[in-house]
């Protein structure tokens, strides 16, 4: 597809021209650029019913029948067409000389940690192999038996959770699950939480070279014991010490994930891209509260617990937003998303991939329809990759950090 | 487990606030237990973000229908008593595990609190099908919210205890287990917590009490079977139907647990049914 008359978007192309976004064989097609030229998108095509993007049947009933199959069938031609269709993405383009390193995804669909488990319990119902990647359950040194129950909650438009990280330790997980992530296609990046430095980097280091880990994602939303419980990802200095130590630890692709309960969370990713980082993922959950039925207490055995679902998407698009400005490493948007609207979304705020969570316990084939819908609608668009997507609402300035429209904080 | 399209046929008020839907779903009724559940969407425009969990409480193969018995307690069983006729609801299921009735069982005692008659209701199904006697106690609020005797087989036996006396037995429906204790081969309930763990208290003492414990019968004593494992749950004198708050149903969120004597267990993985010994009750 030719691109049309690019008008402006340099600023993107060169926030992620290091990226090594697709195949190399891509990298040397001409970077398709982001069309904001006027009439290039006709903005009412959002809102129209797209003949390419798969739709769910509802069969006249108030509830859209799920057992359907996620797309109706597309012809030969137009099947090809959507399989030229570049949907992959590279998390860790520093990582990747052409032999070893770096984290490509088939597609840039992954599943949130927790809400998928170790990637079999889904195993009866979902694709697997079609999800971009797979981020497990919290993982950490030594076995956790996680809170005390209940521990989910439904609230408006989301969900609390306050699990408590129960896990097997890192030991069992790499036992268990590490020769059935060996025999897939699908990217395993093992979510990793601790509460020192040296549980992160111990972990880190078992996980190193075990066939069937593609990368880690460290969870820093934990209790720092060292320093009187304060969380690492609140804190600046922390963040980036235990990147670092991690980054030193291993070879192994390295996301580090952000809270969202922090005042300012760009000092903090810039912190973290400092310390060695591959790419940065945004957001964890927010902290919040439920009471119980009767009122005498709260409704969680934790007490707090973290609130996740559409609820949450605009405070992980501000932050999406806000910390493309700063890094230039990828970001893995994660908040809330149900639709392809919300990927696109994110994509516009400057997101590479996007997770999904807390959706899955309602649509469990939602990851893997997304990958299709991205799919139909780059080809809709006539795109031959979705990357022009990427980057497309951040300001139009590159150079010092915005400084407009990011600051309300009431 | 599957996702499955089930179509309400017939839904309608059993008592106040409780509905009975009746579903055709082929799958779900060929391939379910007694003791396991169905995670139901509840309609995706209207901020539900979660999935609710009902046991099956009959399943038909012979007719492809399930029903499910339900209280409305909140925006989802609300919603579910606004579907039409016709209308399909998205069904995850069948999912967890179910009763195990050992084979030498000829009489099986159930017992129900309130909407837990759900929970166990299906069980007497398969017992009498598979030529067990089965007595149900059953225990509520009060004569009006009694689980009417027409929607249970012929062949059970039905005894009710209502907390204010104004149907059958005046009190809880615990305090009449004694009198069953002999006579049952195994127990199975479902209900509030409270009674689950005053049921788990009595089956502890009950071999005493029958002696039983002394006739040195030394049932698998070389090598005891692994709590939780079908096999020791066979051999368990009570089994319990547990209820939690859910996320994903499927055992990948670690939501539902519930503590047990060995650590924490899935609800919709190790469960929904466990032999009592299994759960850390708490001390009464
Ligand atoms: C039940 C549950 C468990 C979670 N466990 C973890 C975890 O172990 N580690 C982690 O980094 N994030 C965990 N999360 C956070 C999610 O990965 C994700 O960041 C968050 O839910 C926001 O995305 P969503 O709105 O799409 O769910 C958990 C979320 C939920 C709902
Ligand atoms: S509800 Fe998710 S593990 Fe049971």
């Amino acid at each position: 597809m030719t691109p049309k008359k690019a008008k402006s978007p340099k600023q993107v192309l060169i926030r992620f021209g290091d990226m090594r976004v697709g195949t190399d064989s891509n990298r040397s097609k001409r970077t398709p650029t982001v069309r904001k030229a006027k009439g290039a998108i006709e903005p009412a095509d959002r809102f129209k019913a797209p003949a390419g993007r798969p739709r769910v049947e509802t069969g006249g009933s108030a509830v859209a029948d799920l057992g359907a199959p996620t797309a109706a069938r597309p012809t030969l031609a137009v099947q090809a067409a959507l399989d030229r269709i570049d949907l992959s993405v590279d998390l860790a383009p520093a990582r990747g000389a052409p032999d070893h390193g770096g984290l490509v995804l088939d597609n840039p669909i992954l599943v949130a940690s927790g809400t998928f488990g170790y990637g079999v319990e889904y195993g009866e119902v979902v694709d697997v192999q079609r999800i971009g990647a797979i981020c497990c359950k919290g993982t950490t040194l030594r076995p956790r038996a996680g809170n005390p129950p209940p521990r989910v909650t439904e609230t408006p438009g989301g969900m609390l959770n306050a699990i408590g990280l129960q896990n097997p330790g890192v030991d069992a997980v790499i036992e268990k699950y590490g020769p059935i992530w060996q025999g897939w296609k699908v990217p395993v990046i093992v979510n990793v939480a601790g509460e020192s430095i040296e549980d992160y980097v111990e972990v880190a280091r078992r996980l190193d070279g075990v066939p069937g880990v593609a990368g880690i994602e460290l969870n820093i939303s934990c209790p720092n014991v060292g320093k009187g419980g304060l969380q690492f990802a609140i804190d600046r200095d922390a963040a980036r010490a235990v990147t670092a130590a991690v980054r030193r630890a291993t070879d192994l692709p390295l996301l580090v994930k952000l809270s969202p309960n922090v005042t300012d969370v760009r000092p903090i990713a810039k912190a973290i891209e400092e310390a060695g980082a591959d790419a940065i993922c945004a957001i964890n959950t927010l902290s919040g509260l439920a009471v119980s039925a009767d009122r005498t207490r709260a409704f969680l055995g934790n007490t707090y617990g973290g609130l996740s679902g559409p609820a949450i998407k605009p405070v992980a698009l501000r932050i999406v937003y806000e910390v493309a400005q700063v890094v230039s490493i990828p970001i893995v948007a994660i908040g809330g998303v149900t639709n392809l609207d919300d990927v696109l979304d994110f994509l516009a705020c400057g997101a590479v991939a996007v997770q999904v969570g807390t959706a899955i316990f309602a649509d469990p084939e939602l990851p893997v329809r997304l990958g299709d819908e991205l799919r139909a609608d780059c080809l809709r668009r006539g795109l031959d990759s979705y990357r022009s997507l990427i980057g497309t609402a951040l300001p139009k300035r590159t150079g010092a950090p915005s400084a407009k429209g990011a600051e309300y904080r009431p | 487990m599957r996702l499955v399209a089930a179509e309400l046929v017939e839904s309608r008020q059993i008592l106040p606030g409780q509905w009975l839907q009746s579903f055709h779903a082929p799958e779900l009724a060929s391939g379910s237990r007694a003791g396991q559940f169905v995670h139901v969407r509840t309609g995706d425009c209207s901020g539900l973000v979660l999935r609710r969990p009902f046991s099956i409480n009959t399943a038909d193969p012979g007719t492809g229908i399930v029903t499910l018995h339900f209280r409305t307690v909140g925006r989802g069983t609300e919603w579910m008593t606004r579907v039409r006729e016709g209308e399909r609801l998205d069904m995850l299921g069948p999912l967890g595990r179910p009763f195990e009735v050992d084979p030498r069982s000829r009489h099986l005692l159930l017992i129900a609190g309130g909407l837990g008659m759900a929970g166990v209701r299906m069980l007497a199904d398969e017992a009498i099908r598979d030529g067990r006697q089965v007595t149900i106690l059953f225990g509520a609020l009060s004569a009006a919210h009694v689980y009417p005797s027409n929607l249970l087989p012929d062949e059970v036996e039905y005894v009710v205890a209502t907390d204010d006396g104004s149907l059958g037995h005046h009190g809880y429906v615990t305090e009449l287990v004694q009198e069953y204790e002999a006579w049952a081969d195994q127990a199975f309930a479902c209900g509030p917590h409270p009674m689950l763990a005053r049921l788990a208290a009595l089956a502890v003492g009950r071999r005493d009490r029958l002696g039983v414990a002394k006739l040195g019968r030394k049932r698998g004593a070389g090598k005891a079977d692994p709590l939780g494992s079908t096999t020791a749950r066979r051999k368990s004198f009570l089994q319990v139907s547990m209820e939690q708050t859910m996320g994903c149903a499927v055992g990948a969120c670690l939501g539902c647990t519930v503590i047990g004597v060995e650590g924490p267990l899935r609800v919709c993985r190790e469960g929904p049914v466990f032999a009592a010994e299994e759960i850390a009750w708490p001390a009464l």
